[in-house]
């Protein structure tokens, strides 16, 4: 495994302690027999803390059953996964849930809100699940990060596509979770949108020290990130420090996507 | 497109369970109570012909009342007849025949008494042929004054086997004989469910009749004589004022009697039935609105490709008759096990049924089909017609199933109807309109309110939900996605609001009744006691009770009362007899001209409204006719408002009733105790009196007021188990709503659980959600049911009903126990919902 070492000096990410997340030797297959599928084969990976890590690969490549098993929402059929310092393999669904509502953020391609609710309700609702309140200084400054405070009224319906995801990445920050799993976050979204919603991604890594694992096939969206990882038939082949969009449209075009 | 439009349905089965559920119970319900009806039809024409079987030709008294009446209520048939007519060419053998009132004690000395059913005593003819399918069973028939035979099912349940004694209590006296012989009728080991005590001839008319006459004569003609040529040729040869008949006619006669009482319990169990499809036509509409609303993209693309919208409406209805036929069909199935139920049902609150079997008739199996089948059809009708202004463009849209917005036409033509009800029903009730706008004002504000329900649905959601703020965020969404779709909300809460409406005007009516009881006998009797028969079916006590009860001590008065029907001026009326001697002491009948004391045996008291309607003031002749009697001069010697005790249309002498009915019985006397007399002391006394009357018993008022608060409540109780069945129909309409709307929200269920609800909070909102719908209708439904309910006793008040009372603790817990219903209404919903997969929720593709 070959370590692509930046030529470029950034900022230090802040001290990295134990990491945000941990697998050692998860596996994920699905089906039996003829049609067992490995999507996952023994994958080892540290995220580390406030670090903006970013997963590609080819689809098909487990980038989001990784994402998936890391963030809880999928058990795997072998190997260990933590979040800080707890093993969620081994946690009920209550346990899980109540870890995914208190410790972990979620960003998915589409469908992030709930209808019914205005921006600043879906931006409370894992608080408000908890039955707390949230930080209304932290709160405060989230929805000045996303730009989003005078849209706070409004229900989805009324907000544009970039404007919804913006939300929702407020909604996963909320709750100053330990770790923010982003689903190819810009999927559905137009180029300026993605754009806006990457910086605010960056801005709350490099800012307020959150730490952001996205899920993406968009080199441009991953080389906002921190460190690429490069997802092929299941395991981690290659990763890639503070890359650039050339390097990593180059790097996928090696692994074929 | 059949094959598809099937396959189409059988997707999504728990919907097509629960839709067709509602379906078939309410055709279950008709076609059951059709069945039942037709049943107990045949039982009572089988039960009648085979006892009337026998006589070919039955001779009696023409009766001076055009009404049908019984036998034994016309003047009799002399004995010396019997000779002339079995003298007649063709007539093989004629024999007299006597019947009466026979009350059977069982071996603890306890009255047999029936429900409802009469208690005959009659003697057993001598001559097989004449018997039909009486038959004795075991033992032998009685053939000297101590024996009797009586029906197996008597002889049964009361423990008087053959050789035992047995006390039988006629009008006016009392015997005891010996068990000879058991009598059964045909199969059957009783006479539709009445009692039957067979003596001989002399004994039967020495308890029942008077010597020397009988009530008929029955016929059996010779070999190849015809009935009714016989009947004819015997007509020809009696003298004025006597009649012959075939024993068939006889028998449809008497069967008749008894079907005019089944066919107003069939309209009842029938409007009952009628009640729960069209409960169950609200959850048809609900799942085909939902339906096309899902299926949108599906049929604008249809319409894309070119379907016209003629097409679109024809695969939406083809799906509602294929659905619509099949339940009906499992409908009409399950309706022979619904006749069984409601038999069984009816046995449970003391009716008593004929032995019968359940008769299936073709016009049975029609009429459930067609019932169903057009309920779903007329009930898919608007979402179809919605489906057809899908257009093609919709099919590129990416939007989920939004709410139609509510339409001006729909808003006015609600307002209308519900203003134009109210207004009518006001008008009939307080002023001038005539009665029949009270159902046709009642109908125009329900359909109105129907109407407008989803317009209210959202502020009555967040107001009924608002508690839920403080239930946490599973609360609030479960308000929020209550008030979400109004429309939906309000057809799954009107199912409810209909069944419970009814329940609750039925309870706000039956305490009416008794409030208004309570409030007749506290003002217009002067009781200290009442003797009355032990049960309201009784058909009275002997007159006899009356002189012994006099001369207990310290009894001051007693003055009886009876009910009995003539013919007044030519049309039924309902007549009370009262004791003029004794009447003034014990009752306020609210006199408004005349006094009740001076009442003669040639006189009649009139009720006001009725004098005011004919025109009829005191020293007028109303002609009265009676089954002894015809054109009875009575003078109208008094006019009393009938809101008191005696609420008749009539009221005469107890000397008069006795002269128009000979064998008649008393219903209810007053007792007043001597001042001073201690009322307790005195009613042990009386009951220590009449002790050996089991026909007869003493009461205070208290104890009567229970005892009629128990006649209603039991009345009312059938009702409401009836009722409950479009209120479980409205329960399925609730599963169905949470059902559809969970499959809806599979993607919001899912984020929910990723951003860390847990299943239990997902359930709980599903539930809280159940509740707030249930809640709507119950207390939508309970308001209803007041107004209902309160038009309904003012619309009645003539009849005597002038108190008003609202149950408030019962129907609190009506509507607590529709709120738990929705807790029970959510559970599948909710574990459906709580086991959605988090990531083919949230993930796209």
């Amino acid at each position: 495994m070959s370590i692509l070492t930046a030529s470029v000096t950034r900022p230090a990410p802040p001290p990295a302690g134990s990491p945000a997340a941990r697998a050692v030797g998860v596996t994920k297959e699905y089906g039996v027999g003829d049609a067992r599928v490995l999507a996952l084969d023994d994958v080892s990976v540290d995220i580390g803390a406030g670090r903006f890590t970013a997963i590609m690969g080819p689809s098909g490549s487990g980038k989001s059953t990784l994402l998936h098993v890391l963030a809880g929402l999928d058990r795997p059929s072998a190997g260990q996964i933590s979040i800080g310092e707890v093993d969620i393999t081994t946690l009920s669904d209550k346990q899980l849930t109540l870890l995914r509502r208190d410790r972990v953020g979620f960003i998915f391609q589409a469908f992030n809100l709930l209808p019914t609710l205005t921006a600043a309700e879906n931006i409370a609702l894992p608080a408000r699940i908890a039955g707390r309140k949230p930080e209304a200084a932290w709160l405060q400054q989230v929805v000045g990060a996303v730009g989003l405070a005078d849209r706070l009224s409004h229900r989805p319906a009324e907000l544009s596509g970039g404007q919804q995801q913006r939300v929702a990445a407020a909604r996963a920050l909320a709750t100053k979770p330990d770790i923010v799993f982003a689903d190819e976050p810009t999927g559905a979204l137009d180029k300026r949108s993605g754009e806006e919603l990457l910086a605010f991604l960056q801005h709350a890594v490099r800012e307020l020290a959150q730490t952001v694992v996205m899920v993406t096939h968009d080199p441009v969206a991953a080389a906002h990130a921190d460190r690429v990882l490069f997802l092929s038939d299941g395991d981690i082949v290659d990763e890639m420090a503070d890359p650039t969009s050339h390097e990593v449209l180059e790097y996928m075009k090696k692994l074929g996507a | 497109m059949l094959s598809a439009t099937i396959k189409g349905m059988l997707a999504h089965k728990l919907r097509l369970f629960l839709t067709a559920t509602s379906i078939a119970l309410g055709v279950a319900f008709l076609s059951g109570t059709l069945m039942l009806s037709s049943s107990m039809q045949a039982a009572f024409d089988d039960l009648f012909a085979n006892v009337e079987g026998g006589s070919d030709t039955v001779v009696r008294a023409v009766s001076e009342n055009d009404d049908q009446v019984a036998e034994n209520e016309r003047p009799p048939v002399p004995a010396t007849l019997l000779d002339d007519v079995a003298a007649i060419d063709g007539v093989a053998t004629a024999e007299g025949r006597v019947e009466g009132y026979a009350l059977l004690t069982d071996s603890d000395g306890k009255p047999m008494m029936p429900n409802g059913a009469p208690t005959v005593g009659t003697n057993l003819s001598v001559d097989t042929g004449l018997r039909g399918d009486i038959a004795v069973r075991d033992g032998r028939v009685p053939r000297a004054p101590g024996e009797v035979a009586i029906d197996v099912t008597s002889a049964e349940e009361g423990d008087l086997p053959i050789g035992s004694s047995v006390r039988i209590l006629f009008q006016g006296t009392d015997e005891t004989f010996t068990v000879v012989g058991t009598v059964g009728f045909g199969d059957a080991d009783n006479l539709g469910g009445s009692t039957t005590a067979f003596f001989d001839l002399a004994t039967a008319q020495r308890l029942m009749g008077e010597e020397g006459v009988f009530d008929t004569i029955v016929v059996d003609a010779d070999e190849g004589v015809a009935a009714e040529d016989l009947a004819a040729t015997v007509g020809a040869s009696l003298p004025e004022g006597f009649e012959a008949l075939t024993g068939d006619a006889v028998a449809d006669e008497r069967a008749a009697d008894v079907k005019e009482g089944l066919g107003f319990f069939t309209m009842l169990l029938l409007t009952l039935a009628g009640i729960a499809l069209f409960v169950g036509s609200f959850i048809i509409w609900n799942t085909f609105s939902m339906q096309v609303a899902q299926r949108t993209r599906e049929l604008a693309l249809l319409r894309a490709i070119g379907a016209t919208r003629r097409q679109v409406l024809r695969t939406i209805l083809a799906e509602a008759v294929v659905l619509g036929v099949a339940a009906s069909a499992i409908g009409v199935a399950l309706g022979v096990g619904m006749a069984r139920g409601l038999s069984a049902l009816f046995e449970v609150f003391d009716f008593t049924m004929p032995p019968m079997t359940t008769a299936v008739e073709p016009g049975t199996v029609v009429v459930g089909l067609l019932a169903g089948t057009l309920t779903t059809v007329v009930a898919a009708v608007s979402p179809a017609r919605r489906a057809t202004r899908v257009l093609p463009v919709e099919a590129l849209r990416d939007a989920a199933p939004t709410a139609h917005r509510f339409s001006r036409v729909r808003a006015g033509l609600g307002a209308v109807l519900t203003v134009g009800g109210v207004a009518g029903l006001l008008l009939a009730l307080y002023g001038p309109a005539p009665a029949a706008f009270i159902a046709i004002g009642v109908v125009a504000a329900v359909i109105g309110i129907t109407t407008l329900a989803p317009l209210f649905m959202r502020p009555l959601a967040a107001v009924i939900g608002w508690p839920l703020r403080g239930r946490g965020v599973a609360g609030e969404l479960a308000r929020q996605n209550a008030m979400r779709n109004p429309k939906r909300t309000a057809s799954t809460a009107m199912a409810l609001v209909i069944g419970l409406a009814l329940v609750a005007t039925v309870s706000v009516f039956a305490a009416s009744l008794k409030a208004s009881f309570s409030d007749v006998l506290d003002s217009s009797t002067n009781a200290d006691l009442y003797v009355l028969t032990p049960t309201p079916q009784s058909p009275g006590f002997s007159p006899e009770v009356i002189t012994t009860v006099r001369e207990v001590d310290g009894v001051e008065t007693v003055s009886p009362t009876a009910f009995g029907t003539g013919k007044f001026a030519g049309t039924t009326g309902e007549f009370t007899s009262v004791d003029p001697a004794t009447v003034e002491a014990a009752l306020d009948l609210g006199m408004v001209s005349g006094d009740p004391g001076s009442l003669t045996d040639d006189g009649v008291l009139v009720r006001e409204d009725l004098a005011t309607e004919h025109g009829w003031s005191v020293g007028d002749t109303v002609v009265g006719s009676f089954p002894g009697v015809r054109g009875a001069e009575l003078e109208i010697q008094g006019v009393y408002d009938g809101r008191g005790f005696v609420n008749t249309a009539y009221a005469i002498t107890g000397e008069a009733h006795t002269a128009f009915y000979p064998k008649r019985m008393e219903g209810t006397a007053v007792v007043i105790v001597e001042d001073g007399a201690d009322v307790a002391v005195v009613k042990e006394r009386i009951a220590e009196a009449i002790a050996d009357r089991p026909d007869a018993t003493v009461m205070d008022t208290e104890e009567f007021q229970g005892a009629m608060s128990s006649v209603i409540d039991q009345m009312v109780g059938l009702i409401t188990v009836m009722l409950l069945l479009a209120v479980v129909i409205a329960l399925l309409g609730i599963v169905n709503t949470l059902a559809l709307a969970v499959f809806e929200r599979t993607r919001e269920l899912g984020l929910l659980r990723a951003v860390g609800m847990t299943r239990g909070q997902v359930r709980a909102m599903v539930r809280w959600e159940s509740v707030v719908i249930s809640t709507i209708g119950a207390l939508l439904g309970a308001g209803l049911g007041i107004g209902l309910g309160l038009a309904l006793v003012k619309a009645v008040a003539d009849e005597g009903i002038e108190k008003i009372a609202v149950p408030g603790p019962q129907l609190a817990i009506y509507v607590l126990a529709a709120a738990l219903a929705g807790v029970v209404a959510a559970v599948g919903p909710a574990r459906r919902a709580s086991n959605i997969d988090v990531l083919r929720a949230v993930v796209t593709d």
